[in-house]
């Protein structure tokens, strides 16, 4: 066992119906040439009585409803990459054989985990719109056979019980040689095999030989490598422009399906997600997205896609989409023995991701307080694995109620009386103040630009509440409420 | 529809007797750290449940139950996530060590907010999600439609954890439990230690399921 084959029959039409979301579960059919010469190349499954080569017109009166379309060569690339990202989970040996087909060279590799990931990749690769067949044999021609009559995946142990019933057309014979084998009674390939090689060189000749060769299996051919992607990105335009998140988000998908899987394929995960729609009026919108768990889950990242989508609002249609994933190597850690590690990493950093969708990158996280006494001073860091334990006993217990800022402060106009506050006025804040305590001074980064000062009060009012107010060169602010 | 007090509260009482296994706390009690809170929720926020605390007052002291709820779930190395609808919090009024287990999300709009809250509930790795929507506008929230909430009453009785709404007037409806602090705390408590605060701190139930905190935990 040592070549894998994975084609996708009807693989034009397949491409062309999964790359566009209207032409899902409608009758569908490819074309080719022109005018009266125009014939139905091939048809989905909806498409009730409609075969390739039938003429044009008799396929809309035999269907009528039915969605004639050309190839599409865009589709057919992208579900090719996407059929090659596919192969090269296998093994790092593909020939990309012809449009919808691969062939793998799996000498060395686990046959048993390659056909449990055959089988994998056929579930998700129908999932994706393109229904795989695969083929597990000694030799590409014989995996190809036996992609052909898979379902989904087919793997050779016996080869002459394999190839005895198949039909006489899978060693695609000449049209001479398929009426001379007719004549003798032969329809099978193990029907030819059961005849002498020589024999059959006899009456054939040479092209006999190789026809036999090709009905038994033996023939063997160098496989043409290609190497794997290493851009993890995709690029699409919509025509007409699109202005919902529907036609959006089908492509998304699409698209990100087949970047998944070429970054699995190179044993990578995706750190960041930069996303760029392009715009009508030739201005874009440009965001990243930071994921705090890299990984190459397209359920994961479209969550995160979808939970910012949903809140653009642009100015003008969407013409074009580019989404480009930041490749980085997977995280491999062990936990502590006493750690108190989250329940559902998988969740917790899919969910953090989702959050900086909605709300931004740099709003979501732990807050660390930056080594300076200037207010309000803090970073977002990302959230740790585990739960630190508490310090000790706390030396300098905190005092009063808690702080409740107002970002930014309300400004406000403050009445003094022998240097203290009695009336607030002329802001978001009106009132006597019914008791003061302050003042307190302080000041910093007296060396640099962003030097600052400021004399801060804390007051009650006569109405109720307690705030902190705070006077800087530019005027009185309250700067929140002590809650 | 209208009906008088004694009517809910007996109608209370009747579905009490007949489904007592829908009064039971599904997961147990997250302790605030708040003797007052506890005390009123019969010994702290129910766990797969939704408890509303309405601040009438300014400076009533919802920002110390946080400030409670942080040392709380600290000493349990338990995680916090606190949705901060007005950007009120301050980092800089609890010690660092109180931090070091909080997922802040700084929301611009209560409309983000409560995306937030609908996807954090159905986290599990969090044993108290604080929900902040003071500071809001009234009129903003009121338009929330009522299926948002019964949609995250749903999504909290799968999760693990408890979750605290925060509001300055009753917003949530058909909420378990609904405590009020409606006292303003004088200057004179700026010079108390913080922990003495909380413990003066006035709380009063306003709902619990069966119409009294104290039916509940008999």
């Amino acid at each position: 066992m040592s070549y894998a084959v994975l084609m996708v029959p009807d693989f034009a039409l397949h491409a062309l119906c999964r790359a566009e979301a209207e032409l899902r579960g409608q009758p569908v059919a490819l074309v080719a040439g022109e005018g009266r010469r125009a014939r139905v190349t091939a048809a989905s499954a909806e498409a009730a009585g409609v075969m390739p080569g039938l003429a044009v017109t008799l396929a809309m009166s035999r269907c009528p409803g039915i969605i004639l379309r050309p190839r599409e060569p865009a589709a057919e690339a992208e579900a090719q990459r996407l059929l090659v990202a596919a192969a090269f989970t296998l093994s790092p040996r593909v020939e990309a054989t012809a449009s919808g087909t691969c062939t793998v060279d799996l000498r060395g590799a686990d046959l048993a985990r390659s056909e449990a990931l055959l089988r994998r990749h056929a579930a998700e690769l129908a999932l994706a719109g393109l229904p795989l067949r695969a083929g597990v044999a000694a030799t590409p021609l014989l995996a190809s056979f036996a992609a052909r009559c898979a379902q989904p995946v087919r793997v050779v142990d016996d080869i002459p019980q394999f190839l005895a019933p198949l039909p006489l057309e899978f060693a695609e014979p000449t049209e001479a040689e398929a009426g001379v084998l007719r004549g003798w009674g032969i329809s099978t390939l193990g029907g030819l095999t059961a005849l002498a090689k020589g024999d059959i060189g006899q009456r054939l000749g040479t092209g006999g030989i190789a026809l036999w060769e090709r009905a038994a299996g033996e023939t063997t051919r160098l496989l043409r490598h290609v190497e794997p992607s290493r851009s993890f990105a995709a690029e699409w335009s919509y025509e007409p422009p699109v202005e919902s998140i529907e036609p959006l988000f089908f492509k998304l998908r699409r698209y990100a399906e087949r970047i998944a899987l070429e970054l699995r394929a190179a044993g990578l995960v995706a750190e960041r997600l930069a996303l760029t729609l392009l715009l009508e009026d030739e201005s874009d919108h440009r965001r990243e997205f930071r994921l705090p768990e890299p990984g190459a889950d397209v359920e994961g990242w479209l969550r995160v896609l979808h939970s910012h989508l949903e809140g653009v609002r642009t100015e003008a249609r969407v013409t074009g989409v580019r989404l480009v994933a930041r490749p980085a190597r997977p995280q491999e850690k062990q936990d502590g023995l006493f750690d108190t590690g989250l329940r559902d990493p998988a969740s917790f950093w899919e969910n953090l991701a989702r959050l900086a969708a909605i709300v931004g990158d740099d709003r979501v996280g732990t807050p660390v307080p930056l080594d300076t006494h200037r207010p309000d001073a803090f970073a977002l860091a990302k959230p740790a694995e585990a739960v630190p334990p508490p310090v000790g006993r706390v030396v300098h217990p905190a005092y009063g109620p808690t702080l409740r800022r107002f970002r930014p402060g309300w400004e406000v106009d403050v009445a003094c009386a022998e240097g203290r506050p009695v009336r607030l006025a002329g802001g978001r804040l009106e009132g006597a103040v019914r008791a003061a305590a302050g003042p307190w001074l302080a000041s910093g980064d007296w060396w640099k630009p962003e030097a600052w000062a400021e004399e801060t009060w804390q007051v009650e009012l006569e109405r109720g509440g307690l705030y902190l107010l705070a006077r800087r060169a530019a005027g009185w602010s309250v700067e929140g409420m002590l809650d | 529809m209208s009906g008088s007090p004694q009517t809910v509260s007996a109608l209370r009482s009747l579905l009490a007797a007949r489904f007592p296994e829908k009064l039971r706390r599904p997961g147990g009690e997250v302790a605030a750290g708040v003797g007052p809170l506890d005390d009123a929720l019969g010994g702290g926020l129910p766990a797969g449940r939704l408890t509303e605390l309405v601040s009438t007052a300014p400076s009533s002291g919802g920002q110390t139950v946080i400030a409670g709820l942080l040392a709380a779930t600290q000493a349990a190395r338990q995680r916090l996530a606190l949705i901060d609808a007005a950007d009120g919090f301050a980092p800089d009024a609890v010690a660092p060590d109180l931090l070091r287990h909080l997922v802040w999300v700084r929301c611009r709009a209560p409309e983000q907010a409560l995306a937030a809250a609908d996807i954090l509930v159905r986290d599990g790795n969090y044993a108290v999600l604080i929900l902040d929507l003071r500071g809001c506008a009234e009129r903003v929230l009121r338009r929330t439609p009522a299926t948002q909430w019964y949609r995250l009453h749903r999504a909290a009785e799968g999760s693990p954890g408890a979750v605290l709404v925060q509001t300055t007037f009753p917003l949530v409806p058909a909420v378990p439990w609904r405590l009020a602090l409606d006292a303003s705390l004088p200057l004179a408590a700026a010079a108390a230690e913080r922990t003495a605060v909380a413990e003066g701190l006035q709380v009063h139930p306003e709902r619990s399921p069966v119409g009294g905190v104290e039916e509940l935990t008999a």
